[in-house]
């Protein structure tokens, strides 16, 4: 470029603009732009080109297609249009083709040309067709507004939350507006509308008549208008030639001007040039014989490099300035706003040669800057066709610049920006990573093994990828058999189950849910299969399930005991059956036969699982139930459901002897135990009498100290004295000293010549009374060790 | 604070400001006055972490039992249920919120699910209509609950029956949670330990969280070396002996009256069994109690610990014993014994093969010489026998479980080691003379006792390792037998 300012153009007095070629376009269009619907997406987005738009005719060759470019014509896709005839195309925010029908129907479609969804305008748009439409940005979304053949206007503000609103009616409108466009402000939509000489602003309450302030008389009709991508600015064109340029809400003019055509275009699109006003940094280094520090810096590092003391003078005259700082940010800013490389690698040289010169300039904005560019460029490519400034880029950030190379299918480059830039994997590597699968899932050419072993080979176990989500698209696509397989790779249980129950997978379901050890999703898994299968093949999936069966059961013990009997039966495990109905003989039944019945059928569940003593324990259980319910007959009081050992007691305490004799033979308690029982039930009596008889009725199996002890413990000496004579030698002394006889203890001991013994009747001499034995025992030990 | 739990190696605070943080955050999110309905099993564990004054600084104005009808009636905006996910509950708060809608005046409902949310119990409620009546339904991991310096407990009364006996694994998966919430407070554990088939199961699913967890790299120093997971049902034994240490005692006879002559002539027989003295036949002193009708736990402690210190009874030892119980006690026990030999606290024995002197031996359980003053050896808390348990760890730590190979294959479940790689930046380079920090997990409860013993450990100078000890619930032999007990009437 011989004069960097050659494609610079004066706008007022203040600014320049200036239009540069982004791409020659490589597309091989027939027709004449003109004779298509064009609609170019904002942000360097794609282009869509629909050709033909306006024949009717049946016959495919002349049938209207649909092409799909990206911003530097490379075909991204092309398909016949078969639906209705296409009044206007437009591209939402997240680069979505809207294609308005002549009957209110909008269709949207993928870059890639995969249909998507479609949505109506509404029954009046329907009936009355429709005239033109316009697809506009918000800071909400993107709108579509319809003009119907009825002069009425319909709108929706955005499409991804579909709401319409039919507009109010302009009084005496009966034919087309000459032109109209939507507005937005204070975040809602309006529509400008020209009829005539007159200009009215519709919101969605009211229609007000507006006029231009500074307007030059005479005109007779708008023919075009426009308004600026931020809505903060809008142009109109007149009949008489003559342009007007104010602010959108109608309240300041900014500038007027006369181009002396009358014709109106028919369409106009700007797509492979790029037009825009000169940014602030660039016109002060570019600008001719410019003194700004920028410009003198980005001098001194050319000369620097022809190796010239010029460079020093230039240098000087910046920091004689002190305005170092500000020239190095001048040119990395500069940088930003230049679309050709070399242009952005003088300009970011000369920053570098300026921070030399500086002690402390942060060096994140040109490190920012650097990298910014680098991606920028990347994207810019010919190939990738996404020419986005800086500014545009800053605005839309690097997440939604990543998700349209997402779009684009363009992952490996997406994935290189992610590491170039270091992005956490979460937001970065790992979403681009799954994107990828999303799509990959999709393509139905390949089989389900590959498709799930190269999703697995890319993505590992990659943080952040979701293999469920995964899975969940390949459902989606109507491949469950992949989504099994790759959900055979999801770590987390949680996400893996509800969607094998989803797919009807119930089984698979279940052993995931197991492997968990998560109690909690078996237990959800199992209630939906006992629902979905019959108990019969329900009961048989649990058998191969140890663990899930064992849930089961705790929650048929809470809320279905009956199940629980099935089941034991099922699995033959008689032992727990027999356990059931002894628990039942006690739930449920009041009459005794009731209780005997259960009880039987538990001793029978015992013997079959050859539990013997179980079975002859609940036998014994029975026959003392019916005993019991007997006494209760004939001696009244209350004998159910006391044990043998109370029964036996509660006989004897009320005075029946004989009946207790007779029970204690006929369960055949030991006797030991029932010495014990007697000897008990007596004391508490007070029965001295009777117990001296059942004393002396046969040797005690259990010993005298025991009638001692009690006697005792009931502080009865005189009867305890009785028996601790006939105590065995063994225990003696013991019986002596709880009587209180510590002289004949210590006699005892003596005799034995138990240290033990001796040491313990020492610990019972007290004071005074013992002494005597206390010194007797001493004289004994003595004489022991003597020998 | 609570500075009881910042003493230690490990400060245990840090975990419990990290769950008062999470109740906070979520009692803030119910905007305005409250009122709590509790499940009433939560309180205690509550109360270990939260005084009423927190609760109070959060707009908690009024707390209910939750019990079944209408609600008491209170005048605030929120009414909030802190349950555990169990189906019961869902009908009880059902009934409360159907009741309540009639009442007039809407209030916010909400739903703390402790520890952990369940579709099962969401899908009640939404049967029984009331899902959407709740604004909030979240989970709060209560797994471990710091109750001193070196001791966690889950405090889950059941966890030893549903685990060893119903094969409900709920307790072990709020475990392995439990040990990843700690690891995310206090690093990677780099290896663990285990014996036994339910710390088998814990290793499994801990090993499986980590793989969901995989992208939040723990980035924290690890503050534990190892991490030791045993089976209660390893070691029976130990809980079943009375524990002599000063607290082992006061949790023993707390509530319990018995002459010390009974009480010196128990711990006679339970020291007899122990070191291997007839535990082939019935004993005359289990017999007395019996038919004198001692407490029924008692007698079934004992009874137990004969078996479990004899490989499991004879036959007819065992059939003698349990007629004696049914004939005393009543026949209804006959389900509590069923329960205890399905634990394999009371068990015949199998082969004819008494294992326990060849355990008692190696891993020298009984030690002769006891100075309970000055205590050289673990075996001081039981005046004479050493915990299995503690002497797995011991013999972990030092040195090292190859030596006993041979004992711990007669003992109950596979024995493993896991480890867990860490990024080279987290290694840890001890110094000289620094202590190995382990935590010792216990599947299905611990006693005081074991608690002590590890202790002594941590204490000894030349000791090289410090314990800290974690539990699903804080227990001694009677309130362990009077959970598998059970009452149908």
């Amino acid at each position: 470029m011989d004069c960097y300012t050659a494609n610079w153009n004066p706008l007022g007095d203040s600014a320049f603009y200036r239009k540069y070629e982004l791409y020659s376009m490589d597309w091989d269009l027939k027709e004449e732009l003109r004779d298509c619907l064009v609609a170019a997406a904002p942000y360097g987005g794609p282009i869509a080109l629909l050709r033909n738009p306006w024949r009717k005719e049946k016959a495919a060759s002349v049938r209207p297609v649909l092409d799909i470019y990206s911003a530097s014509g490379m075909p991204l896709a092309s398909l016949l249009w078969k639906s209705g005839p296409v009044v206007s195309l437009g591209w939402s925010a997240e680069e979505e083709l809207l294609c308005v029908q002549e009957d209110g129907a909008v269709l949207v479609y993928g870059l890639h040309g995969d249909f998507r969804r479609h949505f109506s305008m509404g029954n009046e748009v329907l009936q009355n067709r429709v005239l033109d439409a316009r697809i506009f940005h918000t800071e909400f979304g993107s709108g579509v507004a319809i003009l119907t053949g009825a002069h009425r206007f319909t709108l929706s503000a955005n499409v991804g939350d579909l709401k319409l609103r039919r507009m109010p009616e302009v009084p005496g409108l009966q034919s087309a507006p000459s032109c109209w466009t939507v507005l937005c402000q204070d975040r809602v939509a309006h529509i400008l509308l020209a009829v005539g000489p007159d200009l009215y602003l519709l919101d969605h309450a009211a229609c007000s008549a507006v006029t231009p302030p500074g307007l030059a008389p005479g005109v007779s009709s708008f023919l075009q208008m426009a308004v600026s991508f931020t809505y903060r600015h809008l142009a109109l064109f007149t009949d008489t030639g003559y342009i007007w340029m104010g602010t959108a809400s109608l309240k300041e003019k900014l500038c007027e001007f006369n181009c002396n055509i009358r014709a109106p275009p028919k369409q106009m699109v700007c797509t492979h040039e790029f037009l825009h006003e000169v940014p602030a940094a660039s016109e002060e280094i570019f600008k001719i014989a410019s003194m700004a520090p920028g410009a003198l810096l980005l001098e001194a590092q050319k000369e620097y490099e022809k190796e010239s003391q010029k460079a020093d003078e230039y240098l000087r005259e910046i920091q004689e300035l002190g305005q170092l700082t500000q020239a190095v940010q001048q040119c990395i800013e500069a940088a930003g706003h230049e679309h050709q490389p070399d242009m952005q690698k003088s300009l970011l040289r000369a920053a570098s040669f300026g921070k030399c010169f500086l002690d402390r300039f942060p060096p994140d904005s040109f490190v920012h800057m650097c990298q910014d560019l680098r991606v920028l460029n990347a994207v810019r490519d010919y190939h990738i066709g996404i020419p986005l400034t800086y500014s545009q880029y800053k605005q839309l950030t690097i997440q939604v610049l990543l998700d349209r190379l997402v779009l684009r299918r363009l992952y490996p480059l997406a994935i290189q920006i992610c590491e170039y830039l270091r992005l956490p994997e979460v937001q970065g590597v790992s979403r681009i990573l799954a994107h990828w699968a999303c799509y990959k899932v999709q393509q139905k050419d390949v089989s389900d093994e590959d498709v799930a072993r190269a999703i697995n080979q890319k993505l590992g176990d990659t943080p952040g990828v979701s293999y469920s989500d995964i899975a969940a698209r390949a459902y989606g696509c109507g491949r469950t058999e992949l989504a099994i397989k790759l959900l055979e790779y999801e770590p987390r249980s949680g996400e893996q189950v509800p969607l094998l129950l989803k797919m009807k997978r119930s089984k698979l379901a279940l052993s995931k849910a197991i492997e968990s050890g998560d109690t909690d999703l078996v237990f959800t898994v199992l209630l939906h299969l006992k629902n979905e299968l019959n108990r019969g093949d329900f009961f048989m999936t649990l058998r191969n399930q140890p663990m899930a069966l064992s849930l089961y059961r705790q929650f048929c013990k809470h809320q279905e005991l009956e199940t629980l009997k099935d089941l034991y039966n099922q699995d033959d495990n008689h032992q727990e059956l027999g356990s059931f109905h002894i628990r039942a003989s006690y739930a449920a039944e009041e009459r005794i036969e009731g209780r005997v019945a259960a009880l039987q059928t538990a001793a029978d569940a015992f013997y079959k699982a050859k539990n013997e003593f179980a079975a002859k324990a609940t036998e014994d259980q029975m026959r003392l139930l019916r005993l019991q319910r007997r006494l209760e007959d004939e001696l009244g009081g209350q004998f159910l459901d006391l044990s043998l050992h109370d029964t036996v007691t509660t006989l004897i305490l009320g005075g029946h002897n004989k009946r207790a004799e007779q029970l204690a033979r006929d369960f055949r308690i030991p006797d030991k135990r029932l010495w014990w029982l007697k000897l008990t039930a007596l004391a508490d009596l007070e029965d001295w009498e009777e117990l001296e008889k059942f004393s002396k009725s046969k040797k005690s199996p259990i010993g005298y100290l025991p009638f001692v002890e009690i006697c005792m413990k009931q502080h009865n000496k005189y009867e305890a004295k009785k028996y601790a004579s006939r105590v065995g030698p063994e225990q003696k002394v013991k019986a002596l000293l709880l009587v209180g006889d510590v002289a004949q203890a210590a006699d005892v001991a003596i005799e034995h010549r138990n240290e033990a013994e001796l040491s313990l009747v020492l610990s019972h001499c007290t004071g005074a009374t013992d002494g005597a034995t206390a010194d007797k025992i001493q004289r004994a030990r003595a004489q022991a060790q003597k020998k | 604070m609570a500075a009881h739990l910042s003493y230690g190696r490990v400060n245990l605070n840090v975990l419990r400001e990290a769950v008062r943080r999470e109740l906070r955050e979520f009692l803030d999110k119910c905007a305005g006055s409250k009122a709590i309905v509790w499940d009433e099993y939560l309180t205690g564990p509550f109360g270990l972490i939260a005084q009423y004054s927190l609760l109070k600084e959060h707009e908690v104005e009024k707390m209910f039992t939750l019990k079944g009808n209408r609600l008491p009636a209170a005048d605030v905006k929120n009414i909030i249920f802190f349950v555990r996910p169990r189906l019961e509950l869902m009908d009880i708060i059902a009934e409360n919120v159907l009741s309540e809608d009639r009442r007039g005046p809407t209030r916010d409902f909400h739903i703390l699910f402790v520890p952990r949310r369940s579709l099962l119990c969401e899908q009640r409620l939404k049967d029984l209509g009331v899902l959407g009546s709740f604004i909030h339904r979240e989970e709060y991991s209560l797994d471990l609950i710091p109750f001193d310096g070196d001791l966690l407990s889950m405090e889950s009364e059941g966890a030893f029956k549903e685990c060893y006996l119903e094969g409900d694994q709920t307790s072990l998966y709020h475990a392995a949670k439990g040990l990843m919430t700690l690891q995310a407070l206090y690093g990677t554990i780099p290896q663990i330990f285990g014996k036994g088939e339910c710390a088998r199961q814990v290793a499994n699913m801990m090993i499986r969280m980590k793989r969901e967890f995989t992208g939040s790299q723990n980035s924290i120093f690890p503050v534990f070396d190892n991490l030791l997971l045993l089976d209660r049902n390893v070691d029976l034994l130990t809980p079943l002996a009375t524990q002599l240490t000063y607290e082992g005692l006061i949790d023993e006879i707390y509530g319990i009256q018995n002459t010390s002559e009974d009480f010196f002539d128990k711990l006679t027989v339970e020291q007899e069994f122990m070191s291997g003295i007839d535990t082939d036949k019935v004993n005359n002193y289990i017999e007395d109690c019996i038919a004198q009708k001692h407490s029924l736990i008692k007698v079934l402690r004992l009874v137990c610990l004969q078996s479990v210190c004899n490989s499991g009874l004879k036959q007819k030892v065992l059939d003698y014993y349990k007629r004696e119980i049914l004939q005393t006690y009543g026949y209804e026990h006959i389900l509590t014994l069923h329960n205890l030999e399905k634990a394999g606290l009371l068990k015949p024995q199998t082969g004819g093969r008494n294992n326990y002197p060849t355990i008692r031996k190696t891993l020298r359980l009984w030690m002769d010489d006891v100075n309970e003053q000055n205590p050289t050896d673990i075996s001081y808390v039981y005046s004479g026998y050493a915990p299995l348990s503690v002497r797995l760890a011991q013999l972990l730590s030092r040195p090292g479980w190859r030596s006993i190979e041979e004992v711990l294959r007669i003992l109950p479940g596979p024995h493993f080691e896991e480890r867990q790689p860490l990024p080279t930046g987290l290694q840890k380079k001890r110094q000289p003379g620094e202590n190995r920090v382990t935590l010792i997990f216990f599947l299905g409860g611990v006693t005081f006792a074991e608690i002590a013993a590890l202790r002594f450990l941590s204490q000894l100078e030349d000791g090289g390792t410090e314990y800290v000890i974690a539990t699903t619930k804080l227990m001694n032999g009677t309130s362990w037998i009077e959970a598998l007990m059970e009452k149908p009437f």
